[in-house]
């Protein structure tokens, strides 16, 4: 046990580490205009929940949270980004720039305003929870990481970005579940990460539908459904 | 006490003879990395001394300021070198003349004597330079103020010494969040403070595209040999700040005794270079950014630098 | 054991329809499998009205009365849609795609295979994830017919649901951390329920905020429904019927159920928040009703509608106010799926979704026409349909209660709800016999469509039978163990 406690403050620091990182990459889904890059930043941030996860396997002692973090490498690092390239086509991928509704400089400033607002909510909640050290950086950091992948989704005009949204805000949700909730059932979380799987799968296929229909992927622009 | 003054006069002789080896083993590295043999790294010390050799032109029709600024930016980084651990790891003579906010503005009072001289000849690249690089300051000045307010704050003081001590002693403190973000925000400062790519091409002698080496286009002589110079200075100077305040602050000279203090001098140097190294890897592998894509990259420095402070707020 | 069973027939159907033998097999083979999950999930609503629970695996499958209600809507609406899918697909579908019908069948039967397990699961992890998967498998069929809007509104659809798990996901995780601090209770409804007292307020408040806004993005509450009549109006009508009739509900199902969590003066900030969001849904989407140019539309936004009377009448308290809520599920369920399916039967006979292009649809094509209107008279809330005797019970209620500025508000909505279906179908049910404009959309049928000359197929016919009877039958009479069923499930809410 002393062993465990002399690692403890570097445990945390790194963990710490992880989070902070974290953090830059969700801000780099908002920021980076390049499609390429975006997929990177994202296979990059699933890699740090992989390593949050291992961290705090180890911390607490439990084999779920190392399953967790091999399945995350597994289905987010390796097959994710194999299933988006095959999925959609070369020409989404060539093309450098993505349109935006909102440009860049104020996404960043509106990403910071959310990461104020998810630290504002999960302050209260730590207290309630009787937070520890790990908590106090995994809660209000990916509750951050969730919204700003909400908003991301809201701003982005094409497919593959939104998609990447989405699987931001899962990987929030369990950057900060993996510090509150740590005994969740396996099944669960196995259930969980092959749901990750079907979601890629079936977006990506609409998405190479939409692709082969309308001939580009620009789903901002499809707005023939509205109240007009 | 008389040790203190001769440490931090050493300091300053080293910050002047070693900067333009700096600048260039930066110029032959990038040389080589795209497999061009470049020029010998001693070549900015002969630049420099042909410069001083030469007639100095200077146009009619421009006032004191562009006489008077090549003094300034020569000088504002030596008083900014009396500031900063360059040598040793506890506070000089003259350290506590101002603090690391004192620094900054320092340099970017060199930076507006250089802009205001640009201006000044009535050629018009030179104004087109200046706004351009006044454009980038301005948005540079924010995250500046902000990255120096969170390492204060964190750390509790604005004196470099003092933030210095307090990654070090600690060692885990290395790794705090906030830290990670603050180095990122500052090595995005200096890319931009020095007009290195992706923000500005310093080899580049396109002047409708030159932002910060407009503001040398001017002169002449003497006034050249001192921008150039000046400018070596600091950047050498900025990189000091980075390295050993956030980013690597050991290897500095912990007691009184002159060989200590002399045996930082390679050590600083290297150190530099290593950070040159990256700096080159970071030039060769990215484009410059189209102008009004600055803001972004500047937004983005912003942004993470503010995250830095909120983790550090919400964390402690 | 029949929990297990009804998962597993459904899976049996889905694979079977896959195998190549003959364009009668596969639309058998599903009708056969939904038939059974209907009888099986009767059994257990059954099994579930004396109040008991029926248990397959603790604390993983089981059904109180609520979910025994919920799961036999399923089978219901899943039971018709496929009988209804039968003669629309074969219609609807080129003679040469086989391929394409048994992808239908395959899909339909995974999508009812997740709809079942919302009820059925009761580890609340295990729920989500249902509930992501009938988002997840329904998709495709949403976008079946391929055209550009059809996979606009899929593409919305599948965004705008996942972003909302991913928030019910987190309000889950906090419900998951408070319960494992507090008690050793299972993760299900029941332990949640048990636990709650000890849990911190400042945790249940902020989960049931996330789980609200994450599945009521699913449920089609206002402001998240912007994906809903894209998405309900696009798809082919027998899905659009579960879509509509059952799928937000079961979502909405799950929202009620963290209603008992609350207890004591907590339990007030729990219903007022129910009470706001079903307000406003019931209020925009009254409005927006009036100008839905496409009829499949009209009825999303109707569902809209319903989603926020029913929230609203759940959040009233107080028993009756719970009863009405229940009855109201059930009134609308059937009378939605009715809806969908005459919708169907008019796309049939005429060729466009178009409001404006459509009169007299009752020399065109009588049967379309005459459960057009039963299903528009029923959802407007006209007696002696079903819909009517629930809305007034919650309004009764409501009085009662003494809760006016609501209740007046609500029967305001609903009164305008009422004038904007009924003007749209009045004018496409009588008036001079023409089709004024048909659009592209009709040369997807693969076939000419001649008015007054289409036959509606058999099977479709039986399945608007088999939907006319409980809208017009609950109207007047609640049989016995229905009535009990929803006693008890009304229970379930809570007491206040």
């Amino acid at each position: 046990m002393s062993g465990q406690d002399l690692l403890l403050p570097l445990l945390t620091k790194l963990n710490a580490l992880a989070g902070g990182v974290f953090l830059i990459s969700a801000f780099g889904l908002v920021g980076i205009r390049q499609m390429l890059t975006c997929l990177r930043i994202y296979v990059f941030q699933s890699l740090l929940l992989a390593i949050s996860a291992v961290i705090l396997g180890y911390h607490h002692a439990s084999i779920h949270l190392f399953v967790v973090a091999a399945l995350t490498i597994l289905t987010k690092v390796i097959i994710i980004p194999w299933v988006l390239r095959q999925a959609v086509g070369y020409e989404s991928y060539a093309k450098r720039e993505i349109s935006q509704a909102i440009n860049i400089p104020t996404s960043l400033l509106l990403a910071v305003a959310i990461t104020i607002f998810a630290y504002y909510i999960a302050g209260p909640l730590l207290d309630a929870i009787g937070a520890g050290v790990f908590e106090k950086v995994n809660l209000p950091i990916g509750m951050a990481s969730l919204l700003i992948g909400a908003y991301t989704v809201t701003v982005r005009g094409e497919a593959v970005p939104q998609l990447l949204g989405i699987l931001a805000m899962e990987n929030g949700a369990f950057f900060a579940g993996i510090s509150i909730a740590p005994n969740l059932p396996l099944i669960a979380e196995l259930a969980a990460a092959f749901y990750v799987l079907i979601i890629v799968l079936v977006v990506g296929l609409l998405a190479m539908k939409i692709h082969k229909t309308i001939a580009k992927t620009a789903v901002g622009e499809m707005m023939a459904l509205r109240e007009e | 006490m008389t040790d203190k003054i001769v440490f931090n006069v050493i300091q300053v002789i080293v910050v002047m003879a070693f900067a333009p080896l700096i600048k260039g083993i930066g110029t032959r590295l990038k040389e080589n990395v795209q497999s061009k043999r470049g020029p010998s790294i001693l070549q900015p010390y002969r630049d420099i001394w042909k410069l001083f050799h030469k007639d100095e032109v200077v146009s009619e029709h421009s006032s004191w300021i562009f006489r008077f600024t090549p003094y300034v930016v020569f000088v504002t980084p030596i008083f900014v070198a009396l500031l900063i651990p360059v040598l040793t790891g506890y506070p000089l003579f003259f350290a506590f003349m101002g603090d690391m906010l004192g620094g900054g503005f320092i340099l970017a009072l060199g930076g507006f004597f250089a802009t205001l001289a640009a201006i000044d000849t009535g050629n018009p690249y030179g104004p087109m330079g200046a706004s351009r690089t006044r454009m980038v300051g301005f948005l540079a000045e924010p995250v500046f103020m902000i990255v120096f307010f969170t390492v204060s704050f964190v750390a509790g003081s604005t004196i470099p010494y003092i933030v210095q001590k307090h990654w070090v002693t600690p060692l885990a403190n290395l790794f705090q969040p906030s830290h990670i973000l603050m180095m990122l925000a500052f090595l995005m400062l200096i890319i931009a403070e020095s007009g290195r790519i992706p923000v500005d091409n310093p080899t580049g002698h396109f002047e409708l595209a030159m932002i910060d080496e407009s503001k040398g286009l001017e002169y002449s002589g003497t006034g050249a040999a001192l921008m150039k110079w000046g400018g070596a200075m600091k950047f050498f100077v900025l990189c000091c700040i980075f390295l050993n305040v956030l980013v690597a602050p050991w290897g500095l000279a912990q007691g009184v005794q002159y060989w200590e203090v002399l045996l930082a001098v390679p050590l600083i140097l290297i150190k530099i270079s290593i950070f040159v190294l990256v700096l080159v890897a970071i030039e060769s592998s990215l484009a410059k950014l189209r102008l009004f894509r600055i803001t972004e990259f500047l937004g983005a420095a912003f942004a993470t630098s503010v995250a830095a402070m909120i983790t550090d707020l919400f964390l402690m | 054991m029949e929990l297990i069973y009804i998962l597993l027939i459904s899976i049996v159907a889905a694979a079977l329809s896959l195998i190549p033998v003959g364009r009668r097999f596969a639309p058998g083979v599903t009708i056969l499998g939904s038939l059974a999950v209907f009888i099986l999930s009767l059994r257990t609503a059954l099994a579930t009205t004396t109040g008991g629970e029926v248990i397959a695996v603790r604390d993983y499958l089981s059904c109180d009365s609520f979910s025994a209600l919920i799961l036999l809507l399923v089978a219901f609406v899943g039971l018709t849609a496929a009988i209804f899918s039968w003669g629309y697909i074969a219609t609807t579908v080129e003679a040469t795609d086989d391929k394409k019908i048994r992808r239908y069948y395959n899909r339909f039967n995974l999508f009812l295979l997740s709809m079942l397990a919302v009820p059925i699961f009761a580890q609340i992890a295990l729920v989500w994830i249902a509930v992501e998967l009938t988002t997840l498998l329904s998709v495709f069929l949403v976008s079946f017919e391929s055209t550009p809007e059809a996979l606009e509104a899929a593409w919305k659809y599948a965004v705008l649901t996942c972003m909302g798990a991913s928030l019910a996901l987190v309000g889950i995780l906090l419900l998951c951390c408070g319960l494992s601090l507090s008690s050793e209770a299972a993760f299900t409804w029941a332990g949640l329920v048990e636990a709650s007292p000890k849990m911190s307020p400042a945790l249940l408040y902020t989960a049931f905020l996330f789980i609200l806004i994450g599945f009521g993005t699913k449920a089609g509450l206002v402001p998240m429904h912007t994906w809903l009549p894209d998405a309900h109006s696009q798809a082919p009508s027998p899905i659009c019927a579960i879509l509509s009739g059952i799928e937000t509900t079961a979502v909405l199902y799950c929202i009620m159920r963290l209603l008992p969590m609350f207890h004591g003066s907590a339990a007030s900030y729990a219903r007022k928040w129910f009470v706001i969001f079903g307000l406003i849904s019931a209020g925009v989407a009254a409005f927006l009703l009036i100008q839905a140019k496409d009829y499949k539309r009209l009825f999303a936004f109707s569902t809209v509608e319903h989603m926020g009377i029913i929230l609203v009448a759940a959040g009233l308290g107080g028993y009756a106010a719970q009863f009405g809520a229940m009855l109201q599920i059930v009134s609308h369920t059937v009378t939605k799926t009715l809806c969908f399916f005459a919708a169907g039967a008019t796309l049939m006979a005429t060729g466009t979704r178009n409001i404006a292009a459509i009169r007299g649809l009752i020399r065109i094509s009588p049967v379309a026409a005459i459960s057009l209107m039963v299903g528009g008279l029923g959802i407007a809330g006209a007696p002696p349909f079903a819909v009517f005797l629930s809305e007034f019970s919650i309004l009764k209620a409501g009085i009662m209660n003494g809760q006016y500025l609501v209740i007046g508000l609500l029967a305001l909505f609903i009164g305008v709800a009422f004038f904007g279906i009924m003007q749209p179908i009045n004018r496409m049910v009588f008036g001079s016999a023409e089709i004024i404009m048909m659009d592209e959309r009709a040369l997807l049928f693969g076939r000419s469509i001649m008015p007054g000359r289409n036959i509606l197929p058999l099977t479709c016919l039986i399945a608007l039978i088999v939907t006319i009877v409980p809208v017009i039958l609950f109207g007047i009479y609640l049989p016995e163990q229905l009535s009990q069923l929803l006693h008890h499930a009304a229970a379930s809410l809570g007491r206040m």
